[in-house]
């Protein structure tokens, strides 16, 4: 092998790498040192601290709990829901499937359209405020419950859930439920003791990337789940205290903490799903 | 062998489910094209209108081309620097090369208001000459290379490295066989990734948030969260929201009827 042949990949990668380094690691390696300084003081004379990380627990630690605790129940939603759904795209569907894998395409379109979407829906008078006035509940109520804002979580996060369940889902060998049935299993008893135990990486995958994607949903919080949600969730509270407070080090802060969260939650949901493609 | 009672009631059953839970994802979508049309009548009552989109026609077009403007110069780049890139991790082995693609991946996994956050931060600390039109298409760019990446990774895979061998071996140049040979092979998988960039750029919200205030340049989602939280719900927010979903959505149609779901299998969809 030449010298030459090496250099190739490297030429064909450089603008990639530059492009990455540039805008993605030295803009993180800044969040990182920003969140160790005091307020805006990185801008003009950097005053170290370590206070920004200290408050992340006596300060913010109950918008991280209300953090995690939506994004988790919307992530478990997402397997209700997503599981069953991708069992059937990936057993059953032949007729159609294209139409239900276009679908499939539009939450991809963002959060702000979900968070309209629902918002609208729950509003009095809007196309389902009859039903939840028969039910005697304020749909006001409704808009700004809890519930709301982890369904709207979950209908943003649920293409990606299916994705990761159903890859696995076709990663299982027939033949081995076959046998199953052949060596006298029911079909409930297949599915428990079989398929549902060699999916399980693709639903861990799919649980932990719906957790990581909910938590840098941001339309979502603001206009539904109400005061509760809309002032703690963590990615509203960044934007505030970044840039209407201008305390930059906290902010950064909790951005760092998010991402490393975020990288480790990726870290393992790639493990499990066995999603790398190199 | 024809299918027995039990069996199409299990696939009735079936389909319903995936029916359901699909017309439930596009509520979002249904719910503002109707909203944009339901226009109240003085006295009371509502009635059917096409009129909100014609009131948003000198506010919010110019900020849609803005935003179109954004996501097509955006997938010009990450075409030429994602073909290449891709190229090299399926035809090339090389020291590092997992570490390498597991590094890019970092960028899709970090969320998008910490990524955000450290741009600005980037913008006014380093790259002052961002802080306009080109820190959106360079925040775009590097955001969502990876998906160019992958697209291209898939389709390279369908493509036998026999075909580039015989080009060349026939006389073609290195230029020639990747532009008359690789290229029109892998086509359809550049496109899928052109797709994804697209949708995903042209609608991309929290970046455009942050990026709004120092650059003075308000892509349309920015527009629409903009004003939701200003009026809430009227008619014409409803069509500045269907207006967007909608150019997204027949995007998605035609490259589905001229490309099909092949090369977005293993991406994004099963």
């Amino acid at each position: 092998v030449t010298i030459r042949d090496r250099l190739k990949p490297l030429t064909l990668l450089t603008p990639a790498i530059a492009l990455e380094v540039g805008l993605f690691f030295i803009p993180l390696v800044l969040l990182g040192l920003v969140s160790f300084t005091s307020r805006d003081s990185f801008f003009f004379q950097p005053i170290w601290t370590t206070e920004n990380y200290a408050d992340m627990v006596t300060v913010y630690g109950f918008d991280f709990q209300i953090t995690f605790m939506l994004v988790i129940l919307a992530a478990f939603v997402d397997l209700i829901f997503g599981f069953p759904f991708a069992y059937i795209m990936t057993r059953r569907v032949r007729k159609f499937s294209d139409v239900f894998r276009a679908i499939m395409l539009v939450p991809l379109f963002g959060e702000l359209y979900i968070a309209y979407g629902f918002y609208y829906v729950f509003l009095p008078g809007g196309p389902l405020g009859f039903i939840f006035e028969a039910l005697g509940v304020s749909a006001v109520k409704a808009m700004y419950s809890l519930q709301t804002a982890v369904i709207a979580l979950a209908v943003y996060t649920f293409p990606f859930a299916v994705y990761n369940i159903g890859i696995s889902l076709q990663g299982i060998d027939r033949a081995i439920e076959d046998s199953a049935r052949c060596l006298g299993a029911g079909s409930v008893e297949t599915f428990v003791k079989v398929t549902l135990p060699m999916s399980l990486p693709g639903i861990m995958g799919a649980w932990l990337v719906s957790i990581g994607w909910g938590l840098g949903a941001f339309a979502i919080p603001t206009l539904m789940g109400g005061a509760m949600v809309s002032q703690r969730m963590l990615s509203v509270e960044m934007y505030s205290i970044a840039l209407l407070q201008l305390d930059l080090g906290t902010a950064s802060a909790i951005g760092v903490i998010l991402a490393l969260i975020a990288v480790i939650i990726f870290y393992f949901s790639l493990k499990a799903s066995k999603g790398a493609l190199v | 062998v024809k299918p027995t009672d039990a069996e199409k009631a299990k696939q009735f059953v079936s389909y319903a489910y995936v029916a359901g839970v699909s017309l439930f994802l596009l509520v979002p979508l249904i719910v503002s094209v109707i909203r944009s049309v339901t226009v109240a009548v003085p006295g009371g009552g509502t009635i059917l209108s096409i009129e909100p989109y014609f009131d948003i026609m000198e506010s919010f077009w110019p900020k849609v081309y803005l935003s179109l403007s954004i996501a097509i110069t955006t997938i010009l780049i990450d075409t030429a620097i994602g073909v290449p890139a891709a190229y090299a991790f399926v035809r090339y082995n090389f020291r590092g090369k997992r570490a390498l693609f597991t590094l890019i991946n970092g960028i899709w996994y970090v969320p998008g208001i910490c990524y955000a956050l450290s741009l600005i931060l980037a913008y006014y600390l380093l790259y002052k000459w961002f802080l306009g039109y080109w820190g959106f298409i360079a925040a775009y760019s590097a955001g969502f290379l990876l998906l160019m990446l992958m697209t291209c990774i898939v389709a390279f895979k369908y493509v036998d490295p026999c075909y580039e061998e015989s080009a060349s071996c026939l006389g073609a140049g290195r230029f020639t066989t990747f532009f008359k040979v690789t290229l029109p092979l892998i086509g359809p998988g550049v496109s899928a990734g052109v797709l994804l960039i697209f949708v995903l750029a042209f609608n991309e919200f929290i970046t455009a948030f942050l990026l709004n205030l120092p650059t003075r340049l308000m892509t349309a989602p920015v527009k629409v969260f903009a004003d939701i939280t200003r009026a809430r719900s009227t008619p014409y927010i409803a069509a500045e929201a269907a207006v967007l979903q909608l150019i997204s959505l027949a995007v998605v149609i035609i490259y589905l009827r001229v490309v099909g779901t092949k090369y977005l299998r293993g991406v994004i969809l099963v």
